[in-house]
């Protein structure tokens, strides 16, 4: 019944961006989690979220992100989020997860503020 | 087209992960019939995602052999939605607290409570009711009320900060109405 997450990764000179297409929910703990943990070890500091808007979000999938959040705590990385509807922004923000991602609209956004505080 | 006052629908899903979207889906088309605005429609739609996601994990165990019931019920002036489990778990949490994101984060806390928080935070009520039914006098029942109000006198659907107090009447829009 759910549909399965696409996870791909870009990389840019400030950041790198894991894409996610699909529904966020226990379902995609082991793809998100997959795509975090290679880019972290080949260096990642800078990450962006970059969610599909209307794809599917549950508290099961923000505690997968709130994981992330604690790993990249430990290794000083800078997390983005774009790309969320205004619910899930809400929603982000009702959860506290703003306090440790900022949200962006888009990746092309999320960049540009990267790039101005380089 | 309007829809009759005093309208159920009830649906029976399988307990397991994922079903959540089919009532998800069906409460957004009874709300849109009700002619709530689009954003109080995706936070009914998430509340009740996150109130079968807990009756499947918790109040069935994730055996897919068992069944949620989930009954919306209409009237003018609310959205009523009752969800049944077979209460497997156990009495329901009573209470609900702020989940400590940081605690989390920091390791100090275990992750949880999330899901009960952010319906309490998306409709007006909510909560465990007593089952009346003598003939299922075992399981869960988790109760959200959603109420129409007109959008000049109900607040702005804002909702951005964490709010645990009952918030009766608010947050709900009524661009239409019904008779």
């Amino acid at each position: 019944m759910s549909d399965e997450i696409q996870v791909s990764v870009r990389s840019f000179d400030v950041a790198t961006v894991i894409d996610l297409v699909g529904d966020v929910t226990t379902f995609a703990e082991e793809a998100i989690n997959q795509a975090y943990q290679s880019i972290s070890s080949d260096g990642a500091t800078n990450i962006i979220f970059n969610f599909r808007e209307n794809d599917y979000i549950n508290s099961a999938g923000i505690a997968i992100l709130i994981g992330i959040v604690t790993e990249a705590r430990k290794r000083d990385q800078k997390l983005l989020m774009t790309g969320l509807s205004a619910h899930f922004q809400k929603i982000f923000r009702m959860v506290g997860l703003t306090q440790y991602a900022d949200l962006h609209p888009s990746v092309d956004d999320a960049l540009k503020a990267l790039n101005s505080t380089k | 087209m309007r829809p009759p006052s005093n309208r159920v629908v009830e649906l029976k899903i399988p307990s397991e992960l994922g079903y959540e979207k089919i009532a998800r889906e069906a409460v957004a088309t009874v709300a849109r019939r009700l002619n709530f605005g689009e954003e109080k429609i995706e936070d009914i739609k998430t509340a009740i995602s996150e109130a079968c996601t807990n009756a499947i994990r918790y109040g069935s165990g994730g055996d897919s052999r068992m069944k949620v019931v989930v009954v919306l019920s209409a009237d003018d002036d609310k959205l009523d939605i009752l969800i049944k489990d077979p209460g497997i778990s156990g009495a329901p949490p009573s209470d609900v607290n702020i989940p400590d994101i940081r605690g989390m984060i920091e390791e100090k806390k275990r992750w949880g409570g999330m899901g009960l928080f952010i319906i309490r935070n998306l409709v007006d009520e909510a909560g465990f009711v007593k089952n009346e039914d003598d003939n299922e006098d075992e399981g869960n029942q988790f109760r959200m009320v959603i109420y129409r109000i007109p959008a000049d006198e109900g607040p702005a659907d804002e909702g951005s900060e964490p709010d645990t107090s009952d918030k009766s009447g608010s947050g709900a829009e009524n661009k239409g109405g019904i008779t």
